[in-house]
């Protein structure tokens, strides 16, 4: 099947294998609208269901016999796009494969390439750990920037009674979430933008995990609702730690949304992710404000954490997800996989490993209106009054000490 | 003690829902004869939430004022507030038809009513038109026009109104109560006819009514209402910043607000630590004073400073022009220091005050809590007081409280 057709838009979404085209369908069905969508997968019948209207079919066989036959199509797919953002669970054959040599051959043509990228779960063994270990490698050689999503870290958020099959749908709303995130970072061009090298210095570190947040509101509250919503989602958070932004050094902050943002709100969003990632961490802020004044603001939030301490190439040695988790005091020490031993040669094979529920940990943080949560909002000169004035203005108070 | 001398005030606050029993005097003072008080439940920032609870509390306020001072209450004079309620000023104009050159008493109302022709919001209705002043033939500022002769009467209005659904929600709750209402009063207006003295409003006042769930405010110039202002931030706020802030129980941060909170700015904090016992569910902690000081000093003085941003908003210099400074009443007004933070934020002498010619139970005049309830009696008195007009508009000259007419609803 050949049948892409995309009239070279600025931006293209590219869904690998079955995690990315179950994840452009979503989209594709949730955005009517939304040009730029490719889906290639070496499953037919996948393929040929795809709602997506721009698809790929990768023949069987030899991989490397398969991408000359499509890198043309490809080629041609992608002319004239401005980004590429690649979107695949990698560890199985097409997603470890492809996403990397679709990623070079975008790159080749000099186009700015992002990857949003899912790694395996760790019951789905070690085999494919290490394949995605070694093609997320090759993917932070080749893209400007890759945002990672580790599986397990549904493990908070999926019943561990949930079929497996729901923990990949579960999977698959988080890499569309992320690339969504990814989309909406991209298409800043308003008077604040984010430039490439800002995606970099938050996307670009090797086996950082990736953090999002996400929110969306309207009427004369709208600031603190999406703020709020954006900061409770459950991508920003590390398992017991409480928000990922304490944890990191760079955050992106995104707004977008109607002209009538103003500078104040813009402003108290930025003090707000501020106080909450601390000092130490650089906000670096976009603001694309031109749509009509009825439309939704939407804010974006981005960060990761813990690249900085592995090594290049110890992903599944030391995979990110299973160390955090492994600091988190109610893990005991016969809960921690095979997969954590750091000599690889002397690992047990992989068994499944049960995906533990966690006792989450309420964000107290974003919940800053307190008894007045539920009230109506009391907006003065776009300020939400009910939120302490010491929070708007960003000062810090000592903590209460406990007896 | 004949029934018809007895006003009854009622203000349904956030806090607390009080009912004032009073006495009027044939020398237009007012002599308290008891309070019913009942903490408050269902209001939120002056407004009901919950008219089924709020009904209750009324009841339960009604009750203790009955019980206390054996007079059954039958109508009272109600208190309202709310960020919904909007002030401005208007002037209406009314030319005389040409076979007649006096002015008579239909002419004020007729230039009331010509005042009142603006576009109100639909959902909105009038509460209250308080005259400022007349002017006849281009002669200002006359008090009292009737009988005067001229062609083209004018006069300016206080004009307040809000959302009706709102207010209504007030009048059901009470009569579901069978209770009569006389009248809706705006919560600062009834705060200011206690708290200032003549003097005071001829000279310039601003009065901030700070309560539980709102701040009322009320400028007078030249004896008469010149802007008013709702403010939906109130002492409850101050208590949610400090469980906030500090991470403790509403209820304890609402103890530790009364017993320790200051409105200093913390850099003339005295610091050090302030230990809070255990209790029954809640584990103890040391707390620093500069923190809960930081908390308090920022809202009071956001508030204040709101407080000016809209007064100035009305035209350049109009603060410099109260002579009499700032009075803050009020249940706020009893916080520490904030006075100081009122001087340093309108630069004006600023007074702590309270309710003002009024006899009876001392404690209940003394506490600036009541002020707006007392405030109710006394407009109460003025307004339903059988003086004939003449002597209404002669008191209005002399500016007894006067300034005001019945609202318009």
């Amino acid at each position: 099947m050949s049948t892409a057709n995309i009239n070279s838009p600025i931006r293209i979404l590219v869904g690998i294998g079955n995690a990315g085209v179950a994840v452009l369908d979503r989209i594709a069905v949730e955005h009517p609208g939304l040009k730029g969508l490719l889906v290639i997968n070496n499953d037919s019948e996948s393929i040929s269901a795809s709602v997506v209207a721009s698809r790929i079919a990768f023949p069987a066989g030899d991989m490397a016999d398969g991408f000359l036959a499509i890198e043309e199509e490809f080629g041609a797919s992608i002319r004239g796009a401005a980004s590429v953002v690649f979107c695949g669970g990698l560890g199985g054959e097409i997603g470890s494969f492809l996403l990397p040599a679709l990623a070079a051959r975008a790159k080749a043509d000099g186009i700015t390439t992002l990857a949003s990228v899912g790694i395996p779960f760790a019951f789905e063994g070690r085999q494919k750990r290490e394949s995605a270990a070694a093609a997320l490698g090759k993917l932070y050689d080749l893209c400007d920037a890759v945002a990672v999503i580790d599986n397990d870290r549904l493990a908070g958020g999926v019943p561990s009674t949930a079929a497996v099959g729901e923990a990949f749908a579960a999977a698959d709303r988080i890499l569309q979430f992320s690339l969504l995130a990814l989309q909406g970072m991209l298409s800043t061009y308003g008077p604040v933008k984010i430039t490439r090298n800002d995606l970099a210095s938050v996307l670009g570190v090797q086996g950082a995990m990736t953090h999002f947040g996400h929110g969306q509101a309207q009427g004369a509250n709208r600031l603190h609702e999406a703020l709020e919503e954006a900061l409770r989602s459950p991508l920003l958070k590390l398992p017991g730690k409480g928000s990922a932004l304490k944890q990191a050094t760079t955050a992106l902050l995104l707004l977008r949304g109607p002209s009538d943002l103003s500078f104040a709100e813009v402003q108290r969003a930025v003090c707000e992710v501020e106080r909450i990632a601390g000092d130490r961490c650089q906000i670096k802020v976009g603001v694309h404000a031109e749509a009509p004044a009825e439309a939704s603001l939407e804010i974006f939030l981005m960060s990761s954490s813990g690249g900085a301490i592995r090594p290049k190439g110890k992903y599944v040695e030391e995979p990110p997800s299973i160390a955090s988790r492994s600091e988190a005091p109610a893990q005991k020490a016969e809960d921690i996989p095979t997969t954590q031993k750091s000599d690889s040669s002397k690992a047990k094979p992989a068994k499944m490993n049960p995906v533990k529920q966690t006792q989450g940990v309420l964000d107290l943080e974003s919940y800053q209106r307190g008894r007045f949560d539920k009230s109506e909002p009391t907006i003065v000169a776009g300020q939400d009054l009910d939120i302490p004035t010491f929070i708007r203005k960003g000062i810090k108070l000592a903590s209460p000490h406990r007896n | 003690m004949a029934n018809d001398q007895i006003f009854v005030g009622l203000e349904i606050g956030t806090t607390k829902i009080c009912v004032i029993v009073a006495e009027g005097r044939s020398d237009g003072t007012i002599s308290i004869l008891g309070v019913g008080e009942t903490p408050s439940r269902g209001v939120r920032k002056g407004e009901i939430v919950d008219l089924a609870t709020v009904s209750e509390c009324v009841r339960e306020a009604l009750l203790d004022a009955e019980d206390k001072t054996n007079v059954e209450i039958g109508n009272v004079w109600v208190a309202i507030t709310g960020s919904h309620l909007r002030g401005f000023n208007n002037r209406g104009i009314f030319i005389l038809p040409e076979e007649r050159d006096v002015i008579i008493e239909e002419d004020l109302q007729t230039v009331e009513v010509n005042a009142k022709e603006v576009s109100l919001p639909s959902a909105n209705t009038f509460l209250h038109t308080i005259i400022q002043s007349y002017h006849v033939d281009g002669n200002e500022n006359v008090l009292s026009p009737i009988d005067m002769v001229g062609s083209r009467l004018e006069a300016d209005f206080h004009i307040v109104h809000g959302v009706k659904n709102r207010i209504q929600n007030t009048l059901r709750c009470l009569e579901s109560l069978k209770l009569g209402i006389e009248d809706v009063v705006l919560s600062s207006l009834a705060s200011a006819l206690v708290v200032l003295t003549q003097q005071q409003k001829d000279l310039g006042a601003l009065v901030v009514d700070m309560g539980g769930g709102t701040t009322d405010y009320l400028v007078y110039l030249d004896g008469a209402v010149r802007h008013s202002g709702v403010l939906a931030v109130g002492g409850d706020h101050i208590t949610s910043d400090i469980s906030i802030g500090l991470r403790l129980p509403i209820a304890r941060a609402e103890l530790l607000k009364i017993q320790e909170g200051s409105a200093i700015d913390p850099v003339d904090s005295r610091g050090g630590g302030i230990t809070l016992k255990n209790d029954p569910g809640f584990l103890g902690c040391e707390i620093d004073r500069r923190s809960l000081d930081t908390i308090i000093h920022l809202r009071i003085r956001e508030i204040f400073e709101l407080i000016r941003l809209d007064i100035e908003s009305t035209g350049k210099g109009v603060l410099g022009m109260m002579g009499a400074g700032v009075m803050i009443t009020g249940g706020c007004a009893r916080l520490r220091d904030i006075a100081t933070v009122a001087e340093d934020v309108f630069e004006l002498p600023v007074q702590l005050t309270r309710a003002k010619d009024v006899g009876g139970a001392t404690q209940t005049f003394e506490n600036p809590q009541f002020s707006t309830a007392i405030g109710l009696a006394k407009y109460a008195m003025a307004v339903s007081a059988n003086i004939p007009e003449e002597s209404l508009l002669q008191k209005m000259a002399h500016g007894l409280g006067g300034l005001f007419r019945r609202s318009s609803r």
